[in-house]
């Protein structure tokens, strides 16, 4: 269903809830902007082995901790004054939820910096960064997609994000048994491979927190929660519905 | 786009204006409630200046001595002899006592004339109730005559002593002097009916008369006003034939009160042959005048029943009957009775349709039913101050003041019984 | 949230209107898309305490209500909803023929109470009330004592014969309407003297002592402070135990605390029926959505 923005939450009776609302979406937005910049410098600092750049990232992480909790404010204070319903109500909720997601994304890439940090102190891994490039690339193309799923509320891309999970998974999977494999070969490179072990594992975590994302988009625009539902399922909702 | 600062000055501005403007209006009201008081006090004291003598009686006390020689009489059980006999005698006589030098036969009559008319009535009266007293002497009070009940209310005031001759006047001023004649509170007023004589005239008639008539006109026109009103309100349908009877009702509260008295006259006398000037056709007629006034204000008192009240009735599945009766009539009561009372004092301060189906007859005998010849109290207020007797303008003025003390009292019951029966909701 | 489409439950029962049953539909009809007779969402029940079907309303030749076709299931509360003037009130006034008084009112259609025409012209109203009590906006005791207020109902129709049942029956209306406690003591006080909310209970303890079957309640809290009105709310949370409850309100938010079904009213149309859950988090028709979302009305 075509939407615009303002079509769907910026006709109020009231232009003081309209207001509201805008500023939750376009906070909201931003802070996904944030953390999107935060998993992808985290990812560059791992490459380049740039220091400077990962502790940068590290300590950016408190930004994303301080939107995390302006947001939950805005969206309670909302929910304090004007009770909202429906897909209102369903817009605020989802973002509350998302917002927690998006916060475990700020500390996956914090994460990723940290052993950035390690390995640029340790030296780089022999192997693996192929892997880590390929699969980030991915995740950050899920994490992206599922804020824009948002901004437009389009749920069949939100589907997308939600199908593409299973590939990520199993990129993950191929990349593991590389590592493991070669960790076998070589054990002094046992630490190293390790730690990105860790990056793979955060990355994919990245993707999870994007499908969740994806599902509340879902629930925003349909109104049915999709969590724990069958991709079938889900996918004759939102085909049927857009039809 | 006005600046600020200015618009406040032009508000300001206009705020001087609008309070003169309010200023002034409130003077307009004050003048106008000061000038309604000032005439109705300049009526009261009217009134009471020239009714305040009406309360008053003057009497004369004498040691009366019963000669059965001088009055012609020497059994008080025959009636022949008691038709004849001279009553007036032992009064001159007593009299005489007091003035041994009147003789002639013109101061025995101005002597006679000192004593109201019907004091040898009194002497007969009381010789019939004991006959044994012929012959003792007896301390007997007797009204004056009204002449001379004037000249002593109005010592020394000129104008009202012409009727009197310089020899009477002299008489009059020794007795009083002497204590022989009297002033005291004039229960007579509130004893007896109507009289040639102003001494002797009373408004007990008048009262019984208009309470007579009231109780009639209460009877008849309350229960019909408010039946009348209850199903107009709640039960008639809309339709053409209702709103004709509707602006009728309010056209017959506007119509004249001397037409309710012809159609009295044409219908209850004329037609259906009922006698005159009883209370009962007098109360019919005024029946038929307050009417209007009662439904109108019962009517009124039932739409003010707030509509929540009824539906609270109906939701529970009361009747209509029932809600009319358990909740719209209790709750408009106070409303009914106070209109009907006012209704009721105007038919009480009514003169012109009793007019008209005669009730306006000099009637001595104080009314005892129904049917009995009566007037009543404006009627007889009317009848006394077109007399020509200084007695009978006091009692007309007197009459307005027990007529308006009806009225003022009827008046407090309605706002009394308005005040108790109120129920807020 | 379990269903997904706009779905309603077939008719079982015998004098079933077909054409009356929403079809199925595809997509959420768009705004001021008024089909005249098509409800949305679940109008119909299995078990319905209340029959309606294709209910006009008529005041002189205006349609205040169109073709509204609505089953109230036994003890549910049903909450209608909806802007000033879209008919809810006086779709409520013809479930126990409160319209009657009026004479322009006429009501068209079929309204079945347990199976019985409640409109039949051999139907006793007075019996009807008996069994269908209503609750009014404005809390409206009579001005008699609150035992009077109380025992008025069981009074006319007769239902105690001595003074001991009657007091029975009006300390148990008390006691369900939460109030026995607070006015025990000043049960020949004059009710009017009650705080509003008080007088509020007190009509609904009025009303509960004819035992009825249903209970109206039209906009019972509009004019009572939140506390009072957390109060009826309460109380009719505990009755709709027993009792079957319509509730018309303005406060949406009301109707989602109080409810189990809501029916969205729209221009004397019967717009949605649905789950209040469903209703407040995901309305089927646009319209109901703008609504309680609070876009016009």
């Amino acid at each position: 269903m075509p939407h615009t923005k303002d079509e769907t939450y910026g006709d109020h009776t009231s232009h003081a809830f309209n207001d509201e609302l805008m500023e939750l979406k376009a906070q909201f937005l931003k802070m996904g902007g944030l953390v999107e910049q935060q998993v992808e410098n985290a990812v560059q600092a791992l490459m380049d082995s740039d220091g400077h750049l990962a502790d940068e990232t590290r300590t950016r992480d408190r930004e994303v901790d301080q939107m995390e909790m302006d947001l939950d404010e805005v969206a309670t204070l909302i929910i304090a004054r004007r009770q909202p319903t429906a897909r209102d109500l369903r817009l605020v909720v989802s973002v509350i939820k998302m917002v927690a997601d998006l916060e475990r994304v700020g500390d996956e890439a914090k994460k990723i910096a940290k052993l950035a940090l390690q390995l640029s102190e340790e030296g780089q891994a022999p192997r693996g960064y192929i892997e880590v490039r390929h699969i980030s690339n991915h995740v950050l193309g899920m994490l992206h997609e599922a804020l824009d799923s948002f901004a437009r509320l389009d749920a069949s891309q939100a589907l997308r994000v939600k199908k593409e999970d299973k590939n990520v998974d199993a990129e993950y999977q191929a990349a593991a048994r590389t590592l493991l494999t070669f960790m076998m070969e070589d054990t002094r490179n046992i630490s190293r491979c390790m730690s990105l072990m860790w990056v793979l594992r955060a990355l994919e975590r990245v993707g999870d927190h994007a499908c969740n994302i994806a599902e509340n988009v879902i629930f925003m625009v349909e109104g049915e929660d999709v969590r724990h539902t069958s991709l079938e399922d889900m996918e004759k909702l939102v085909t049927q519905d857009n039809s | 786009m006005i600046e600020q600062g200015s618009q406040a000055e032009i508000v300001r501005q206009s705020l001087k204006k609008r309070y003169r403007k309010e200023r002034r209006f409130r003077m307009y009201g004050r003048v106008a409630i000061a000038v309604a008081l000032a005439s109705l006090l300049l009526l009261f004291v009217d009134i009471i200046g020239k009714g305040y003598t009406g309360f008053i009686k003057t009497t004369i006390t004498l040691d009366v001595t019963l000669d059965g020689e001088a009055m012609y009489l020497d059994d008080p059980t025959d009636k022949d002899q008691m038709s004849m006999a001279d009553f007036q005698a032992p009064i001159i006589a007593s009299l005489q006592g007091y003035f041994p030098q009147a003789t002639e036969r013109s101061d025995v009559r101005q002597l006679s004339r000192l004593v109201g008319s019907y004091a040898g009535n009194q002497i007969k009266d009381l010789l019939v109730d004991n006959p044994g007293l012929l012959g003792s002497t007896q301390t007997l009070e007797f009204l004056v005559h009204d002449t001379v009940s004037v000249y002593v209310k109005h010592a020394g005031d000129e104008a009202y002593s012409v009727r009197l001759s310089d020899q009477q006047k002299g008489w009059v001023d020794e007795l009083v002097e002497k204590g022989v004649i009297d002033t005291g509170f004039n229960d007579v007023l509130f004893s007896r009916g109507d009289s040639r004589e102003p001494t002797n005239a009373g408004i007990l008639g008048a009262i019984m008369g208009s309470l007579l008539t009231m109780i009639v006109t209460l009877v008849i026109a309350f229960p019909v006003g408010v039946s009348a009103a209850v199903y107009l309100e709640e039960f008639a349908p809309q339709n053409r034939l209702t709103d004709f009877i509707e602006v009728n009702i309010n056209n017959l509260a506007a119509v004249p009160s001397i037409i309710f008295g012809l159609l009295g006259l044409a219908m209850f006398i004329g037609l259906f042959g009922m006698p005159r000037s009883v209370p009962v056709v007098g109360g019919l007629v005024l029946a038929l005048m307050t009417l209007p006034t009662i439904i109108i204000s019962s009517r009124a008192a039932i739409k003010s029943v707030p509509p929540s009240i009824r539906e609270a009735a109906m939701g529970m599945g009361a009747s209509k009957m029932q809600v009319v009766l358990h909740h719209v009539v209790p709750l408009a009561m106070p409303g009914m009775m106070t209109g009907s009372i006012i209704g009721m004092a105007q038919a009480l301060g009514e003169t012109a349709p009793l007019l008209l189906i005669g009730m306006v007859a000099f009637i001595v005998e104080v009314p005892d039913g129904f049917f009995s010849s009566a007037t009543v109290l404006p009627v007889q207020i009317y009848l006394w101050a077109s007399s020509a007797e200084q007695g009978f303008i006091e009692l007309a003025s007197a009459g307005i003041m027990v007529l308006l003390a009806f009225m003022i009292s009827m008046n407090a019951l309605a706002i009394w019984l308005r005040k108790r029966l109120e129920r807020r909701w | 949230m379990n269903t997904m489409n706009p779905t309603v439950t077939s008719e079982t029962g015998a004098g079933v209107v077909e054409d009356k049953v929403a079809p199925v539909k595809e997509e959420r009809p768009a705004e001021a898309e008024l089909e005249e007779g098509v409800t949305v969402g679940t109008p119909y029940s299995d078990d319905p305490k209340f029959k309606l079907r294709n209910v006009e309303v008529f005041y002189g030749e205006s349609r205040a209500i169109k073709n509204i076709s609505l089953d109230i299931a036994r003890n549910e509360v049903i909450a209608f909803i909806g802007p000033s003037g879209c008919g809810k009130s006086t779709f409520l006034r013809c479930l126990n023929r409160m319209n009657d008084s009026i004479d322009i009112c006429k009501v068209k259609g079929s309204l079945q109470l347990d199976d019985n025409d409640i409109y039949d012209p051999s139907r006793d109203v007075v019996e009807l009330r008996a069994r269908v009590g209503m609750v009014f906006q404005k809390p409206n005791p009579f001005p008699k004592s609150i035992y009077d207020n109380v025992a008025y109902g069981p009074r006319i129709h007769g239902l105690a014969n001595r003074k001991s049942d009657l007091d029975d029956i009006v300390e148990n209306s008390l006691r369900k309407a939460g109030l026995w406690n607070e006015v025990k003591d000043r049960l020949d006080a004059t009710a009017t003297g009650m705080s509003g909310g008080q007088q509020q209970r007190l009509c609904i303890a009025r009303t509960i002592a004819v035992s009825p079957e249903v209970v109206l309640m039209d906009e019972p809290c509009s004019a009572l402070d939140p506390i009072a009105t957390a109060k009826v709310e309460e109380l009719i949370a505990e009755l709709s135990e027993s009792y079957t409850i319509v509730i018309v309100t303005h406060s949406m938010q009301q109707a989602a605390r109080v409810s189990h079904r809501t029916a969205y009213f729209h221009l004397g149309h019967l717009v949605e029926v649905n789950e209040t859950n469903k209703v407040f988090t995901s309305p089927e028709h646009n319209m109901t959505e703008s609504y309680i979302t609070g876009r016009f009305g």
